[in-house]
């Protein structure tokens, strides 16, 4: 396999792999949530 | 007094024992001796640190002492931006970084008292974790000549493990502190995300980069930690959170902690000595009174998947100027890599930070409703052959590097503290090693944990054979 379709394999798994994980993602979701859970658990445990 | 810790440095510096400029001057002696051919630094500022080293002792005697680490010398990767110094991020062009400001956590060292040895060599632009870098020389694993010293924080791994410096910075944002430190023998803490200040500090992924320190024992990563830690203007993805002494409890034992061992994913396919060692350590932790528990981690794979396309999207846009109108100073493996975030869509990049949300919560909910820590493996076999960094065709180049960080990656998208702890060596005299992960900002329960298991198996007492 040379680096032209390495790059391409690649990218074609990785992009295959979020749209299956995303298929199901709520409308909601947004990507702020992520520092929030972070935040959220600390406080949890405190 | 390069054997010494950093905690045992700054109190003999207190009591008199020693001055920081003899501390100074012994480093510089062992870095001229022995840098040449572990080739740890970029830029060494011997004149900086003498002149440092001068004014601490100064201050010292007139009874002025700055903070916990009053004349102990310490180094930095390439990539923090301190004035008056290059910064090169292991590229060609030696400053190919610079910042408004300097870089917020090596100011706080500097104003707690450190003396700052250099720069440290790294994996260009911190895309890879072996440590090689044809620009500036491929950093020699201290333990055993030929091999890595894995990267990206190559320089900072192995002018701690040899004693050029007592300690170091690193950055991680696929494992790029913790996979040098397993591959040193050393101490290297990922603290949460939002718990250290990236001002400075030049961009990978801005999603994904943490900044950590790289010592010989995990009270000096404490102690690190603490200086470093906390809220910062220049960093607006700096947490608030207040930050605690993290020495303070560090010596309260792990009687009932309970600790989650994957029973998927990180064991597969991992080389049997490290296994075993990784085993070892487990074991050692149930007999000081952990309760371990071996459970399935949800899926780390997608989250390696998530992360690696935020860190190439993310690395893309910081390098595009350097990709685009000088690609030929790049070394090959490390183009390529970039080369995909060129590539990919900017929906799959929203859609993956929209899943690293979800994929955290469900983490923390699955893994740390029942557990405090979790114990993994960190790097699947021991540091291997410069050789095997550096010869071959690109693409199989690319999948070693993949193979060789898959164990630390998921961390980096899930935001929390990872903690490499030295656990025995190799038949070939290479470290072995483990990670301890824990809850978000939970960095002094990983930190108790790390350091009941130093303190038993006593792997910090070995020393490297350089001289």
């Amino acid at each position: 396999m040379n680096e032209r379709k390495l790059l391409q394999a690649e990218l074609a798994n990785l992009a295959a792999a979020i749209e299956r994980a995303a298929a199901d993602l709520a409308l909601a979701e947004e990507p702020s949530r992520f520092i929030a859970a972070l935040e959220e658990a600390a406080e949890e445990r405190e | 007094m390069t054997d010494w810790t950093i905690e045992a440095l700054s109190a003999a510096i207190r009591r008199g024992r020693i001055s920081p400029v003899e501390a100074t001057e012994e480093c510089l002696a062992r870095i001229q001796r022995l840098d040449g051919r572990l080739r740890a630094f970029i830029t060494l500022d011997a004149e900086g640190a003498r002149k440092a080293a001068k004014e601490l002792e100064a201050e010292g005697t007139a009874g002025r002492w700055r903070g916990a680490l009053h004349g102990v010398p310490l180094a930095f990767k390439d990539l923090c931006h301190v004035r008056g110094l290059p910064t090169s991020c292991g590229t060609r062009t030696s400053e190919y970084f610079v910042a408004g400001h300097d870089c917020t956590a090596v100011s706080r060292l500097a104003a707690a008292g450190a003396v700052t040895l250099g720069k440290l060599n790294m994996t260009e632009l911190a895309m890879g974790p072996f440590g090689d870098n044809a620009h500036h020389g491929h950093v020699q694993n201290p333990w055993r000549a030929g091999h890595v010293a894995g990267g990206s924080s190559s320089g900072s791994g192995a002018a701690v493990a040899a004693r050029l410096a007592l300690g170091a910075l690193g950055t991680d944002t696929g494992g790029s502190v913790r996979l040098p430190a397993a591959c040193c023998g050393i101490v290297g803490l990922k603290p949460t995300y939002g718990r250290v200040s990236r001002a400075g500090v030049m961009p990978l992924s801005w999603s994904n980069d943490h900044i950590g320190p790289m010592t010989r024992t995990v009270r000096d990563a404490a102690l690190l930690l603490r200086i470093i830690a906390g809220r910062d203007a220049l960093d607006a993805t700096s947490s608030p959170r207040a930050v605690p002494d993290y020495l303070g409890g560090i010596d309260r034992g792990i009687a009932g902690l309970r600790v989650t061992v994957p029973e998927n994913f990180f064991f597969q396919g991992l080389d049997p000595e490290m296994a075993s060692g990784v085993r070892e350590a487990l074991r050692t932790l149930e007999g000081l009174g952990a309760r371990l528990e071996e459970r399935r981690i949800p899926d780390p794979q997608m989250m390696n998947d998530v992360c690696n396309i935020i860190s190439r999207c993310e690395g893309a846009a910081v390098h595009s100027r350097l990709y685009r109108e000088r690609p030929e100073e790049i070394q090959p493996v490390v183009r390529a890599r970039l080369e995909l975030g060129f590539r990919i869509p900017a929906h799959d990049y929203l859609q993956a930070l929209r899943l690293r949300a979800r994929l955290t919560r469900a983490f923390l909910r699955d893994i740390f409703a029942e557990a405090d820590v979790l114990a993994a493996p960190v790097i699947p076999e021991p540091a291997p052959p410069i050789s095997h960094a550096t010869e071959g065709p690109v693409d199989e180049l690319v999948l070693r590097q993949g193979r060789f960080a898959r164990l630390t990656r998921s961390f980096n998208g899930l935001g929390l503290p990872a903690l490499t702890v030295p656990c025995g060596f190799s038949q070939a005299g290479l470290p072995l090693a483990f990670q301890i992960v824990g809850r978000p900002f939970d960095e002094a329960t990983v930190l108790r944990v790390g350091h009941a298991y130093e303190e038993a198996a006593g792997w910090h007492r070995q020393r490297p054979r350089l001289d």
